[in-house]
């Protein structure tokens, strides 16, 4: 590849670099300039607000304190119960709803591009949208949900509560992202494969586990691993429903994360876990482009 | 058609219909939660039929009754902040993902596959975990607040994206086009600009709508990097929900004039949407 390069016309090899330039500038100065101010300052104990102040060495020790700090593991746990819970509800939805929406008929366009608006908007502003209609008091969803069980639910001041209209926001928000990729995967499927299932009699169910969903399983798999990536760091919907309480039982890891450098000024420590963060999403991130990449060489 | 299999088909059928309602109950509770005044606000049961009451838009606005009061949370400034901030975030990102899209369309150069994987991170990296130092960073040199700062968080959060997606809008036109300009006589960037760009035209202004709504609905930068002149619209909606008393019609009308803008580049861009949300990895267009 290198020897390519070099035999290249002269003119070639100027232009792909100045080509390539803006893109590799931006971003060596907004991602892998800080990364290294990042991971140097998580070996500091000095804070943002007290800059005067100068920096202390601290070594690991920042490390060592997040890593054993009970709460900081509680965070990592409910952001696992959060990721798991809002990932299979909207992979069961979407699915479903790809599946149903495969059928022709007349409206399905327009459905389709309909459903597909709520992950377009600013989760910030949903995340409003949605408290207000979570309030426990004159809020439209308790409205409904008294309708049913004649009883009206604490959303947002009970930790489990919370939990779950985190979930069902995100659910609205990201389902539709499931229902595109899902839709992609299933219209790769050969027709062909349905037709001799067909042939010999299958049943509906048995096609679907047995040809669609194999078939299916790249594009899927691709889908969850973004999907978790996302989840994992979800920030924006925590700040605007439940601002991480009752008390701090709903901050995400994320959460604390800004917490401890933005409320608290922590920068060292800040630093530090957010260093751990890093490790974390660039891991899955690199399984998913192995993915990509082997599914890229298979094809 | 018998009994049974019109029950199973109504199964499926009405599991659409509940879902669309969950879809798009929300976005028409917003909508009509902006013109309902005070009192239709918090009436149980909620009030679906009510005399329209545009108090909520003439606050967002700062015109008509709400005009200079201290309630209005005026929103205009912010509105342009956001409209400039976004147009030039989105046209710098799509500028700079267009060239860089090209060369790593068109040439093999050393370590490509790093340079892929490093510009992907852009959507994997956490905001506000690089928050910690932008903060800092971006004090230090002044663009704390400005309109500028915001401009290059927007630049930064979709040139990742718009490298992807203008690769493969352009991986999709043959070399041959090059090929026959370069023996024609032709320089390459000749050819790039007269033949390849003009093919890949509706590619770019997909990309410029995906852009346009990220730079749109970024916050979790703006809202530390931005205090008061250059705040954006959703930190501005953001601040106004934390002072007391939330004045939720206000803050309705305020959520309408954000989704509008996002609603109609999103029509226009609807059949590259498995594209843009992939990050250009699957599909050209769905």
């Amino acid at each position: 590849m290198i020897r390519n390069f070099f035999r290249k016309p002269l003119s070639d090899r100027v232009l792909c670099l100045t080509f390539l330039m803006p893109c590799l500038l931006l971003l060596v100065f907004m991602i892998a300039y800080p990364f290294v101010t990042l991971v140097s300052n998580s070996f500091y104990r000095f804070s943002a607000l007290r800059s005067a102040q100068p920096a202390e060495w601290v070594g690991l020790e920042n490390y060592v304190f997040l890593l054993t700090d009970f709460e900081l593991w509680e965070r990592f746990i409910f952001t696992g119960r959060f990721v798991l819970v809002t990932v299979t509800l909207q992979f069961f939805l979407g699915i479903c709803v790809a599946y149903i929406l495969q059928r022709d008929f007349k409206a399905r366009d327009v459905i389709f591009t309909m459903l597909m608006i709520p992950m377009m908007l600013c989760p910030i502003a949903v995340g409003f949208l949605w408290r207000y209609m979570f309030n426990s008091e004159w809020g439209v969803i308790n409205y409904l949900v008294s309708l049913i069980t004649g009883a009206k639910v604490n959303w947002l001041s009970v930790t489990d509560n919370a939990l779950w209209a985190v979930v069902i926001t995100d659910t609205w928000i990201w389902t539709p992202f499931v229902i595109l990729l899902a839709t992609a995967a299933f219209r790769g499927v050969p027709k062909s494969m349905y037709e001799a299932a067909e042939v010999d009699g299958a049943s509906a169910l048995f096609r679907f586990f047995n040809i669609t969903l194999p078939l299916s399983a790249p594009i899927l798999f691709i889908a969850l691993l973004l999907r978790l990536i996302d989840s994992f760091k979800q920030y924006d919907l925590f700040f605007a429903l439940t601002g991480g309480g009752p008390g701090s039982s709903t901050e995400t890891v994320s959460f604390t994360l800004g917490k401890t450098a933005f409320s608290y000024f922590y920068t060292g420590e800040a630093s530090a876990l957010a260093v751990i963060l890093l490790i974390i999403i660039i891991g899955m991130s690199l399984i998913f482009v192995r993915y990509l990449t082997s599914l890229a060489e298979r094809s | 058609m018998n009994n049974q299999s019109r029950a199973v088909l109504l199964i499926p059928f009405a599991f659409i219909l509940l879902y669309m309602v969950y879809s798009m109950g929300p976005l028409f509770w917003l909508l009509i939660s902006s013109f309902k005044g005070r009192m239709d606000l918090f009436t149980m049961p909620p009030k679906i039929f009510f005399t329209p009451d545009w108090s909520g838009y003439q606050a967002v606005f700062g015109v008509g009754a709400a005009k200079d009061t201290a309630a209005a949370i005026g929103v205009v400034d912010a509105l342009i902040n956001s409209i400039v901030c976004a147009f030039s975030g989105t046209f710098l990102a799509v500028l700079f993902g267009t060239l860089a899209g090209y060369s790593a369309s068109r040439f093999d150069f050393p370590g490509k596959g790093d340079f892929m994987f490093f510009v992907l991170s852009t959507r994997m990296v956490p905001a506000i975990a690089m928050m910690v130092f932008f903060h800092s960073m971006f004090s230090e040199l002044g663009l704390a607040d400005t309109q500028i700062g915001v401009i290059i968080i927007n630049t930064f959060i979709n040139v990742g994206l718009a490298t992807w997606i203008m690769k493969g809008f352009f991986d999709g036109v043959p070399r041959e086009v090059e090929a026959i300009a370069l023996i024609n006589g032709y320089s390459r960037f000749y050819a790039f600009r007269k033949l390849v760009l003009p093919m890949v035209k509706g590619g770019i202004a997909a990309t410029a709508g995906f852009c346009f709504i990220f730079a749109w609905n970024e916050f979790a930068f703006a809202s530390i990097l931005t205090t008061t002149k250059a705040k954006t619209l959703p930190v501005k909606i953001s601040a106004a929900m934390g002072s007391t008393g939330v004045e939720w019609t206000q803050i309705c009308a305020a959520g309408v004039v954000l989704v509008i803008p996002v609603v109609i580049f999103f029509y226009l861009i609807r059949r590259h949407l498995l594209m843009g949300m992939t990050f250009g990895v699957l599909g050209k267009s769905s």
